[in-house]
């Protein structure tokens, strides 16, 4: 599966668009996993538990994208887009990251 | 002894003396006052200041003849002159207000400073800390009885979280991709031919479980997770039939917003929006 955040694939002629493919997935139930990393960010240490956390849930949410396009039978995405946003209002523990794009199939 | 008893003689008359000064000065003082009428709201400031004034020559000239304090005598004598003179004997129109209650304890501050002191901070203090600690008790009772009816112990069935039904992703991929409809991100449909329709938005809010403490804090999330992508779907379909409505069929450059909205963040509102479309001909 490729997966680009480009408009086309370069040299490729025929393009079948299969649709939309979406993946979501929320971190941050554990509070006080983000209040060490609070104090981590406060002494100039590396959080590098909220950045695992944080790749944990791309993960995820490409994964779900992925699994989808190929269940449309295609084999790639373009136009993809990734996003994390805080939905954790003034506690700032739950990140939602996104990801979408375009899935086609191209030979 | 008769010298003992001279000295103790001495003493008496050097005392009668000091309070015969103290009380001439008080009464001195009471008359200029009078006299020149000082007084506020009616009350003639010389009460106050003439069994000071007495009380205080007085404890001078018993300090320099008899060495000692003999107990502000001619303080209490002017009280009780003033007090026959100015209530009983002159019958002013004076009614019992704070000011006169004020007035009346500085006299008799003036003439028993040690039982006056004595009665203010021991005994109406001491009141006050009593009455302070049993308000306190009486409050500590009352949050006592709140909290111990919070934590009731519950003898009935267990109560078991309530589920969240899982999210059928197939089943929202093949809802979104059945529609007929070009969902696009790539900004420009290379080798389709269309005509644009016009710029699009749709947007949906979805209700934020606010509670701080949660029994199921995951239980809650997910719940969250699976009403965003819920709301993703409606806000999906409600683009498409907004623009299938104006004559398209498909969205190039579509993008997806998640924001906090409203005071403290009580919803999230779910954004589509794009450059709607229409494709002419759709070629393999």
């Amino acid at each position: 599966m490729i997966l680009t955040s480009s408009n086309t694939l370069e040299n490729i002629e025929k393009i079948e668009y299969k649709g939309l493919v979406t993946g979501e997935a929320l971190i941050g139930s554990n509070i006080y996993k983000d209040l060490f990393s609070g104090v981590r960010d406060v002494v100039g240490g590396t959080t590098s538990r909220y950045e695992e956390e944080i790749k944990k849930a791309r993960d995820i949410s490409l994964n779900s994208m992925i699994e989808k396009a190929e269940n449309l039978d295609a084999n790639a995405i373009i136009g993809l887009k990734i996003s994390y946003d805080n939905l954790g209002g003034t506690m700032g523990n739950t990140i939602l990251v996104t990801a979408y794009g375009t899935a086609i199939k191209y030979e | 002894m008769n010298n003992m008893e001279s000295k103790d003689k001495k003493k008496i008359i050097d005392s009668i003396f000091c309070i015969f000064i103290g009380t001439s000065v008080g009464l001195i003082v009471y008359g200029t006052f009078l006299y020149y009428n000082i007084a506020i709201v009616g009350w003639n400031l010389g009460l106050i200041f003439a069994p000071l004034a007495a009380g205080y020559v007085e404890t001078i000239f018993a300090n320099r003849t008899i060495g000692r304090n003999i107990g502000a005598i001619s303080a209490f004598i002017l009280f009780i002159y003033t007090t026959f003179y100015s209530f009983i004997l002159k019958n002013p129109t004076l009614g019992f207000n704070f000011i006169t209650a004020g007035a009346i304890v500085v006299i008799l501050q003036a003439a028993f400073p040690t039982l006056i002191n004595y009665i203010f901070l021991v005994v109406i203090g001491g009141a006050i800390s009593n009455l302070i600690k049993k308000i306190k008790d009486l409050f500590h009772k009352i949050i006592h009885r709140i909290r111990h009816q919070q934590f009731i112990k519950w003898n009935g069935p267990d109560i078991e979280p309530k589920p969240v039904p899982n999210f059928d992703e197939d089943l929202s991929n093949k809802r979104i991709n059945s529609l007929d409809f070009f969902f696009l991100t790539n900004t420009d449909m290379k080798t389709r031919k269309h005509k644009i329709v016009g710029i699009y938005q749709s947007y949906i809010l979805i209700e934020r479980d606010l509670k701080i403490i949660h029994p199921e804090p995951e239980l809650n999330e997910k719940q969250c997770l699976t009403n965003i992508k819920e709301g993703k779907d409606e806000c999906l379909i409600q683009l498409a039939e907004n623009i299938k409505n104006d004559g398209g069929n498909g969205i190039v450059d579509l993008e997806m917003t998640y924001n906090l909205i409203g005071i403290g963040g009580d919803n999230i509102q779910i954004t589509a929006r794009g450059m709607g479309i229409y494709v002419e001909y759709y070629e393999q």
